[in-house]
């Protein structure tokens, strides 16, 4: 056995411990009603029900194509404005900046309920409920703090040398940004992106308090057909959420793919 | 940047489309608009716009002359969403809300008074109503009403030799689960959560020892606490009743080791499907006879929206969701009691098992009932919480329900 | 030095009006709520009077604060030493390129996909002391049952044990892309010095990873602080109050009951973002003097 594939086999039992939860969540989704709670639980599904992933497929298509809009556009934004701010925290380090940090935090600690309490009054008045852009905008709250905070972390570790050589070159603040220290913190950038992703992906508060009326509804909103006000089904609840994490995990293996190592000898070459 | 140009025009592309997509087709939020359609809120998600209640809404707002556009959200989120709507002047025109939550809203000067708009609510029994009534003024009508009783295994109390007729009392009930757990079953379940799920399920121990919600302290609710912990120490209930929800209890159930479970007339859809035979009784007081269970189900109430002639018609529409010729089929759906006499009879008429419900709502008050409005969830929270701490054995009966007391009387 | 502050701030321009335009008002909404004594009808209508500090006071004076306050610390502090340590223990792992290894580490990304409100109620669901496949590994090696929610003993662990499993893939993710960031010439260098594997992770890899590791435990420390739902789900702060912390306990006074309490819900929330801005201070203290160094 080499010493790579040994890696292969220890790496493999280790998700496969890290994902138990989530298969656990496969098996109630094809578990019938009547067995959820028989005690000793059934480690693989016996008598496997089908019901709850014809349900979802009959159903819940259009929240996925939503859900897929609001998390790219998230990503957009949140790398938009994330960028060149963390740029600036990291290189170009301008007087009274330090406060920034701060505000970042403290923005982050505010409860997601009263943010998006806040945000109704705002998005009332400018009739922007019910809209994906509008759920874009509110679901960008969640990583924008935390993009920049890494963004300028890993822009610190751009050395100053690479960016003063891209200076002498005759580069302004913007072009040394975008061909230099942007490529140099890819790994950064992914890394915000995808958590970006993830929240608006999985966000429910949001979206129940800013975009639960009208056609154009994610996913997190659809699961809650399935919730009743007294009674939950649960094949259809886990199945939805095995059918959501499909192609979303499938962006995630692409996603990983760029993760890259060296990045910043190799800016150094371009 | 080593990305791949085609990737990030996809990105592009896909956003762009979504921002014109939508763009094109945003909606309004609800009836803040002096012509807008007429907006109907309800916690019916499970309802989509095939369903009969959906029509039931089209034909009423038809019939009133105007369009509706009906939202439905998830109960839990429901009185949030409606505060921040009203706050913001754009409530619905239509307001479908749980009965407990009515007070609360009528009290916040959310819904106009049932007199104040022409709504009828003479049809419906009385002691559905009371829960809509704050300070001598009905708000809204019940839609119909759901209400707590004991679900029975047939098979089980069979093989225990247990005749489920001769559960009129607690002695008898305790009796009956010592034989069951002695045949090797599973005695009862229920939900004990710390929720108003909770205190919904206690209730009908608590009023069936004799207790009342404004002595929490009394002997008779210790009784009620103590009757359920000494099914725990016992083992005729499992412990994850702390932990239940009124769904989880029903799964239990449905494994069809137990032999009794203690839910809604909500389940009456999903007992169908339980692949066993099973009955129902109504719960038992402590000296026999029925014990009260709180109501449960939803009201049709009227917003307050700033102009008298939307409200008369939002009131016609509330008439009419509720109106003794529609409202049968919408009970039908949701497997609720109706809250109108003529409609019961035809309920039973057509389904005859629904009779020992019928008599379990007539039996049934209304938890913001008594007078106690808003104060309701000042005394609910402590008693769950009582409830929780006798039965993890963190207090004794006594001494937790003498805390809850007095939580309960310094709350605001 | 002016011009590039010119510039500098010409980057940040956007952010600045983007944090005055989305947190500045919610700020604004939760401070105010927090010093006013609401009621639903003034929380619609408005003219709710001001009652200064009252709310604090009250919430500091309500013996669930004590309980609150220590169960969100251990919590907090439980969670953040888990997360971290098996986090940067599989950035390691995963650090050197084998078969399989980019597709494992996103799969273990999927449970961030998962809404919380399912993935926490799977693991309701695998604690569960009667269904439970907890228990029933637990009864396979011949142990008791062990009441894992409705516990007053155990249902805080519980929490912490499935809120570390999902802050396992940040940690993970974030330490991946820190590691990858340092240059490989580094590695090579202290390779070439005939460091052991321990010893080149101890004084060179684990020290140029300090700015990734101080902003990951932030960041964690920051979300960490204001998990709720999945404490909600699983046990409601129960049972009787066990694992309740100060975002579950804000939640309940503003959201848990029919009757709305935002006043006192708002100064709890506030108290937390205190707990944020003195590790924030601390965060800002280790960054100058790194800066410095």
């Amino acid at each position: 056995m080499t010493r790579s594939s040994w890696r292969t086999a220890v790496g493999v039992l280790l998700t496969g411990v890290m994902l138990f939860p989530v298969y656990w969540m496969v098996n109630v989704s094809l578990t019938p009603p009547g067995e959820l709670r028989k005690s000793p639980p059934d480690l693989v599904p016996t008598n496997p029900t089908f019901d709850g992933y014809a349900r979802v497929l009959d159903e819940q298509l259009p929240y996925f194509g939503t859900s897929l809009l609001v998390a790219l556009g998230t990503v957009a934004l949140t790398l938009a404005l994330a960028a060149p701010a963390a740029y600036s925290l990291a290189k170009l380090r301008p007087r009274g900046r330090r406060p920034l940090t701060f505000v970042l935090l403290v923005a982050q600690m505010i409860p997601g309920i009263i943010m998006a309490l806040g945000l109704y009054g705002i998005y009332v008045e400018l009739g922007i409920t019910n809209t994906v852009w509008g759920l874009v905008f509110a679901d960008s709250t969640i990583a924008v703090p935390f993009a920049v905070l890494i963004l300028t972390s890993f822009m610190s570790s751009v050395p100053d040398e690479v960016v003063q050589a891209a200076r002498i070159d005759g580069a302004g603040a913007w072009r040394t940004f975008r061909s230099v220290v942007l490529p140099a913190s890819r790994n950064g950038v992914v890394t915000a992106g995808l958590f970006a992703f993830l929240w608006a992906w999985s966000d429910f508060v949001f979206a129940a308090t800013l975009d639960s009326g009208g056609s154009m509804q994610p996913l997190t909103l659809g699961i809650y057909r399935y919730i009743g006000n007294n009674n939950q089904e649960w094949n259809a609840i886990m199945a939805t959420a095995v059918v959501a994490s499909v192609p979303a995990t499938a962006l995630l293996v692409l996603a990983q793919r760029f993760v890259a190592a060296g990045i910043t000898s190799g800016a150094v070459k371009d | 940047m080593t990305r791949p140009p085609f990737s990030r025009r996809l990105t592009l592309a896909l956003v762009a489309a979504g921002l014109c997509l939508t763009a094109c087709s945003s909606a309004g939020d609800a009836g803040g608009d002096p012509a807008g359609p007429f907006a109907v809120w309800d916690p019916y998600p499970q309802f989509d716009g095939t369903s009969e209640w959906v029509k039931v809404i089209e034909r009423c707002g038809a019939e009133a002359g105007v369009r509706v556009e009906r939202q439905a959200y998830d109960t839990s989120d429901l009185t949030n969403k409606v505060l921040l709507a009203a706050q913001q002047g754009v409530a619905p025109n239509v307001l479908v809300v749980d009965n407990p939550v009515v007070s609360t809203l009528a009290e916040g000067g959310v819904l106009k008074a049932n007199e104040d708009v022409g709504l009828d609510a003479s049809a419906a029994s009385p002691n559905l109503l009371a829960a809509g009534e704050v300070a001598g003024k009905a708000y809204g009508v019940p839609i119909g009403a759901n209400t707590l009783a004991l679900y029975y295994n047939k098979a089980v109390l069979a093989q225990a030799g247990v005749d489920p007729a001769s559960l009129t009392d607690w002695a008898s009930l305790d009796a009956a689960l010592a034989k069951v757990v002695a045949a090797g079953k599973k005695g009862i379940t229920f939900s004990a959560i710390g929720t108003e799920e909770g205190s919904f399920q206690f209730l009908p121990w608590f009023w069936g020892a004799g207790a009342e919600l404004t002595d929490l302290a009394s002997p008779r609710a210790v009784a009620a606490v103590e009757l359920w912990k000494s099914w725990l120490d016992r083992r005729y209930a499992p412990n994850s009743v702390i932990g239940n929800t009124q769904t989880t209890s029903w799964q239990e159930f449905a494994t069809g080791e137990y032999a009794f479970a203690e839910n809604g007339t909500w389940q009456l859809g999903n007992a169908g499907e339980l692949g066993f035979e099973y009955g129902v009784i109504p719960i038992p007081s402590r000296d026999g006879g029925v014990a009260p269970a709180p109501t449960g189900g939803e009201f049709v109430t009227v917003p307050v929206q700033g102009s008298a002639d939307r409200e008369a018609t939002a009131a016609k529409i509330a008439g009419c969701l509720t109106g003794a010729d529609t409202v049968l089929a919408t009970d039908t759906a949701l497997t609720y009691v109706s809250a109108i006499g003529s409609v019961r009879e035809q309920q039973v008429a057509a389904k005859p098992e629904l009779a020992v419900w019928v008599d379990a709502v007539q039996a049934a008050k209304g938890r913001t009932g008594d007078g106690l409005g808003t104060r309701y969830p000042r005394i609910s929270q402590p008693l769950w919480t009582a409830v929780q701490e006798v039965l993890t054995g963190s207090k004794p009966a006594s001494g937790a329900l003498a805390d809850a007391q007095r939580a309960a009387a310094s709350a605001k | 030095m002016a011009r590039r502050t010119l510039v500098g701030w010409a980057f940040l321009a956007p952010l600045v009006a983007y944090l005055l335009l989305c947190y500045g008002y919610p700020l604004l909404t939760t401070i105010d709520l927090s010093v006013r004594d609401y009621t639903v009808r003034t929380f619609v209508h408005g003219g709710a009077p001001v009652v200064g500090l009252a709310n604090y006071t009250a919430v500091f004076a309500d013996p669930v604060f004590r309980t609150a306050l220590l169960n969100t610390l251990v919590f907090t502090a439980a969670s953040l030493v888990f997360q971290y340590t098996t986090g940067l223990a599989l950035a390691v792992f995963f650090s050197r390129h084998f078969r399989l290894s980019a597709t494992l580490r996103a799969l273990f990304l999927v449970p961030w996909l998962l809404p919380l409100i399912v993935s926490a109620s799977t693991w309701a669901w695998m604690f569960n002391s009667e269904a439970g496949v907890v228990n029933a590994a637990l009864a396979w090696f011949g142990l008791d049952a062990v009441h894992w929610l409705t516990s007053p003993d155990w249902a805080l662990v519980s929490v912490i044990a499935a809120n570390v499993w999902i802050g396992i893939p940040f940690n993970l993710v974030v330490l991946y892309s820190g590691l990858r960031n340092i240059p490989a010439e580094v590695h090579e260098a202290s390779a070439l010095d005939g460091a052991s594997a321990w010893q080149s992770f101890r004084h060179v890899t684990f020290p140029m990873l300090r700015p990734v590791s101080a902003v990951t435990l932030l960041l964690g420390l920051v979300y960490t602080l204001k998990v709720f739902d999945l404490v909600w789900i699983m046990t409601r702060g129960g049972p009787g109050g066990a694992s309740t912390t100060l975002a579950t306990w804000s939640y309940e006074l503003g959201f848990g009951s029919m009757l709305p309490r935002f006043g006192p819900s708002a100064a709890v929330g506030n108290v937390l973002i205190l707990l944020a801005v003195v590790a924030g201070l601390v965060y800002v203290r280790v960054q100058r003097h790194q800066e410095a160094s």
